[in-house]
């Protein structure tokens, strides 16, 4: 599928993003052959052989007592502690600070000389899945990524390796109303129902602009599906809300009937179940958290005023490259805004996307995410947070806000994540200098207090460097010099 | 005045800033702005009390650069302004050549998906007779975007088939794109065939890959065949023997290339295709420069023996299946260190801003600092047979600079002036008017 408009780096990682489109997946193929008989089997069979052996580490043990010292732990809640321990018990970070005693039996992590800083959330992602994009309908509300999470992908592990813990799994952009999200925590190598960030909120992939209304390609070669504009995109959303204000009501006439049943009376006969409109009434209810792919100031003043005469509030407005012209009506409504720190030009829609959005947002009050919306962007969104501090004078609290905390507010997962703060979760990326230096990278990634990337053990091009050292010299020890390695 | 104060976030910085513009004491020059917003100056320039980097010598501490004609006059403690000339008080700042991007289309296209503003690929595998400067938009909205985060100058060039065509090394700053050019052509510009290129079916096809790797490699190397025949024809037509020649545009545009006086970009990521160009480096005397070349790790001390330079990145590249998880971030440390040139390449338009940050990825997995800040500075003008010219802050070499509020590697830094030929750059770009319009938007 020719649609990259949204990387341009991507076009060489061959990776996948909003309206990317995966056009089958090994899973499906699989699960194809067992409906359709053995000729597929061997089809499938063939395809499934020739895939690469999958890439795997070691799964850490489960973490009872740990205790990271001597490290500068960027707490993003409460300041910097230049010197000091954190204690992690069954996951949990149990004890923070500069006078913290490290408790007898604790697996000790010397941090000396490195900073830790809570675990990295991509707010916007579509890695670890199997597929993307149902593109087929404008409102598909019904589909969920929760079925297509694959635990197994290795870009997991190459995420952790950037300090990423959770990470927000959305559907793609094709569609006025997409599909369910899932939250994720990178446990790479556990089982898959492992990865699901249990109790975050549900929440749901809305898109407006340039890709619902398939300016870049076509759900249907050679033919169309409404909408082809912005009009028609606003009405899609107003028209399916409607439907399903006139359904919660049915369901609401339903159950009173039921309750005023008297013995004797025939049961009422329930509405006919819509699991369409079963997302959008959980919305209405507050009991589903949208997230919004927008780019032009014009619709995201018409999502907004769409979801106030519904009644509802938009969690997250996603890349949202304009809001910097509406940020006073964004901070208004309550709404997050998780953007990327400058990627821009990729389309019309990218044009007046600025690398000071993050900065103007935050000065009117906006809580702002850095996202990656790409498994090679994920990798360097301290990178990426970094950026906010030149282009607009964002602080560096607040910085570090835009890919820990504020994500994490968005995602409606704070009380468990987003800092560095005794009863949160143990999610935590130890760097070897400040997370924003130009030196620094990744030493050790930890999720519920579990070592899930080690540069120690870590697959790099040192340690490859040196087997193929060792090999040459197994097979010519009385070579001498380097040649081609 | 407001234009260059409007880059400054921070309140230190816009205090520094606050002293440092009274003493440029001209504003008149600064109101002497084009429409387009490029300054117009002809006077000297001293900025003084600034840490000097000049890349190929020792750090100096509180010094000046005095800029005259275009060109930096003088550098050091002792160098001394004259009268007349602007002084602009550089304290807590520093002074680093401008950036160089080894690989870009800059000006070649203005909206990915916009198709009338995309001039970057021909149809067809070899157009060695097209070149880059003929295309370059120099009123495209991401070259001031670019130059306003330090990247002064910038190879552009086309893409796509074998012989993609010829590559132009462009300061970005000009009314045309002649004036912007340093250099062009800069070099030739070609891709090594490969097998294995990514593509989920990519395995399946491997066989007939090969086959069509093993074509490619036949026709490219008929196509040098032909290239050095036309060469050598031409270079015995003009010693005077008997004879004629059809003229050809696109073998006339590589008889600089079979002459060895215009080097070949090879585009190439694998070791096998390394070993490709080698080859054909060798059998038409070709000077080649690699570029991509995430396994150049693997051939390090034969490129360093062989001299043959690496233009690496991006670094914003993801994995491939069985890579090492950095093995793109780690591969210029390992070059660097067997004694390659290395610069490095965004072959990017609107993200060659972030030139300085690729060079950081690599830093942080083993590229010296002093190497990472080189390979963004000294080293491309070198591969590109500039560096007397640019790359470098010395005497003698034109006042294409920045001065910055820290190391342009480091995100959270950037320039705060921007000079181009000795000309003051004003950040007048697509993203700073934005930021100017809407940061005073009143509250609805």
């Amino acid at each position: 599928m020719t649609y990259r408009h949204e990387t341009s780096g991507g076009q060489r990682s061959g990776q996948l993003r909003d309206g990317g489109l995966r056009v089958v997946t090994r899973r499906q193929i699989t699960a194809r052959v067992v409906v359709v008989g053995l000729i597929s089997a061997f089809a499938a069979g063939s395809i499934v052989a020739q895939a690469p052996a999958p890439f795997t580490m070691p799964v850490p043990p489960a973490a009872h007592l740990v205790a990271i010292t001597n490290a500068t732990i960027l707490t993003v809640s409460h300041g910097t502690i230049p010197h000091g321990t954190i204690v992690i018990r069954e996951g949990k970070i149990a004890a923070v600070g500069p006078d913290v005693a490290v408790p007898a039996g604790a697996q000790v992590i010397d941090a000396a000389g490195k900073y830790v800083m809570p675990g990295i959330i991509d707010e916007h992602s579509h890695s670890a899945a199997e597929a993307v994009n149902e593109i087929t309908n404008s409102v598909t509300a019904e589909v969920r990524m929760t079925d297509v999470v694959k635990e197994d992908m290795p870009t997991i592990y190459w995420q952790l390796a950037g300090g990423v813990t959770t990470l927000n799994l959305l559907h793609g952009s094709a569609n006025a109303i997409g599909g369910q999200n899932a939250v994720l925590k990178l446990r790479w190598g556990l089982p898959v129902d492992s990865l699901l960030f249990e109790g975050a909120p549900p929440g749901i992939k809305f898109a407006l602009g340039e890709n619902p209304k398939e300016s870049n390609f076509q759900a249907f070669a050679g033919s169309r599906r409404y909408p082809q504009t912005r009009m028609g995109v606003e009405q899609v959303i107003r028209e399916i809300f409607t439907r399903a204000v006139a359904y919660r009501t049915e369901w609401q006439q339903y159950e009173a009937a039921r309750r005023a049943l008297r013995r004797g009376q025939a049961e009422p006969i329930p509405p006919r179940r819509d699991l369409q409109l079963d997302a959008l009434v959980e919305i209405m209810d507050g009991r589903r958290l949208v997230h919004s792919h927008c780019y032009r100031a014009d619709e995201i003043l018409m999502l907004l005023r769409v979801a106030r005469d519904f009644g509802f509030r938009v969690a997250s407005l996603e890349h949202v490259l304009e809001g910097y012209k509406v940020a006073d009506e964004i901070a208004a409504a309550g709404t997050g805004a998780s953007v990327f720190a400058d990627f821009w030009g990729y389309k019309l829609e990218a044009y007046d996307a600025i690398p000071y959005n993050a900065a103007l947002l935050t000065q009117r009050g906006v809580a702002v995410a850095i996202n990656s919306d790409d498994d090679e962007r994920a990798r360097r969104l301290y990178q990426d947070a970094a950026k906010t501090m030149h282009f607009g004078g964002v602080s560096e609290t607040d910085a570090l806000k835009m890919i820990t905390l504020n994500p994490a507010r968005m995602l409606g997962i704070e009380n468990r994540v987003g800092s560095i703060d005794v009863g949160k979760d143990a999610d935590l990326a130890i760097f070897n200098g400040h997370p924003f230096a130009p030196a620094s990278r990744v030493e050790m990634t930890l999720v519920d207090g579990r070592v899930f990337f080690d540069r120690n053990t870590a697959p790099t091009l040192e340690n490859l460097m040196q087997q193929l050292q060792e090999q040459r010299q197994r097979r010519r020890p009385a070579a001498t010099g380097r040649g081609d390695q | 005045m407001k234009t260059l104060a409007r880059r400054h976030g921070g309140t230190v910085a816009r205090a520094i800033l606050g002293a440092a513009l009274i003493v440029v004491a001209a504003p008149a020059m600064l109101a002497a702005q084009s429409a387009t917003g490029l300054a117009v100056t002809a006077r000297g320039w001293a900025i003084r009390n600034v840490t000097i980097v000049p890349v190929t010598g020792p750090r100096i501490e509180h010094g000046t650069v005095v800029i005259r004609n275009g060109k930096i006059e003088a550098v050091g403690a002792a160098a001394a302004p004259q009268a007349g000339d602007s002084v602009l008080d550089g304290t807590g700042l520093f002074v680093y050549p401008g950036m160089i991007d080894a690989g870009t289309r800059l000006g070649l296209s203005e909206i990915s998906s916009v198709p009338g503003g995309e001039d970057q690929q021909e149809l067809g595998e070899f157009n060695p007779q097209d070149a880059a400067l003929i295309a370059v938009n120099p009123h495209s909205e991401p070259i001031p975007v670019t130059r306003s985060n330090g990247v002064t100058t910038a190879i552009t060039a086309p893409r796509g088939g074998l012989v993609s065509g010829q590559a132009a090394l462009l300061d970005l700053l000009g009314w045309t794109p002649q004036e912007m050019a340093v250099r062009a052509p800069a070099a030739m510009v070609m891709t090594y065939p490969r097998t294995g290129g990514g593509g989920r079916f990519a395995r399946r096809a491997q066989r007939s890959q090969g086959d069509q790797m093993n074509r490619q490699v036949l026709a490219l190397k008929a196509f040098l065949g032909d290239a050095k025949a036309y060469a050598d024809i031409k270079g015995r037509l003009a010693a005077g023997a008997a004879g004629s020649q059809k003229t050809s545009l696109g073998m006339d545009a590589m008889v600089p290339v079979m002459r060895g006086e215009e080097p070949v970009i090879f585009d190439v990521e694998t070791a096998e295709q390394i070993r490709g160009v080698l080859t054909l480096a060798d059998s038409f005397g070709l000077k080649v420069i690699l570029r991509g070349a995430h396994e150049a790790w693997r051939l390090a001390d034969t490129l360093a023996a062989r001299h043959v330079p690496v233009i690496v990145g991006p670094t914003t590249q993801g994995v491939g299946p069985d890579e090492p998880y950095d093995e793109i971030y780690a591969n210029p440390g390992v070059l660097a260190k067997a004694g390659v040139t290395v610069a490095f390449q965004t072959d990017d338009v609107h993200g060659s801003r972030d030139l300085p940050y690729n060079a950081a990825l690599a830093e942080a997995y083993g590229l010296p600092a002093d190497d990472a800040l080189k390979a963004v500075t000294i080293n491309p003008a070198q591969i590109f047979g500039v560096a007397d010219r640019l790359g470098s802050i010395e005497p003698g070499k034109e006042a294409t600079l920045i001065v910055t509020d820290g190391d342009p590697l480091d995100a959270r830094y950037g320039p705060k002036y921007i000079f181009i030929r000795g000309e003051l750059v004003p950040f007048n770009d697509r993203h700073t008017r934005l930021y100017e319009e809407f940061r005073v938007r009143p509250k609805p």
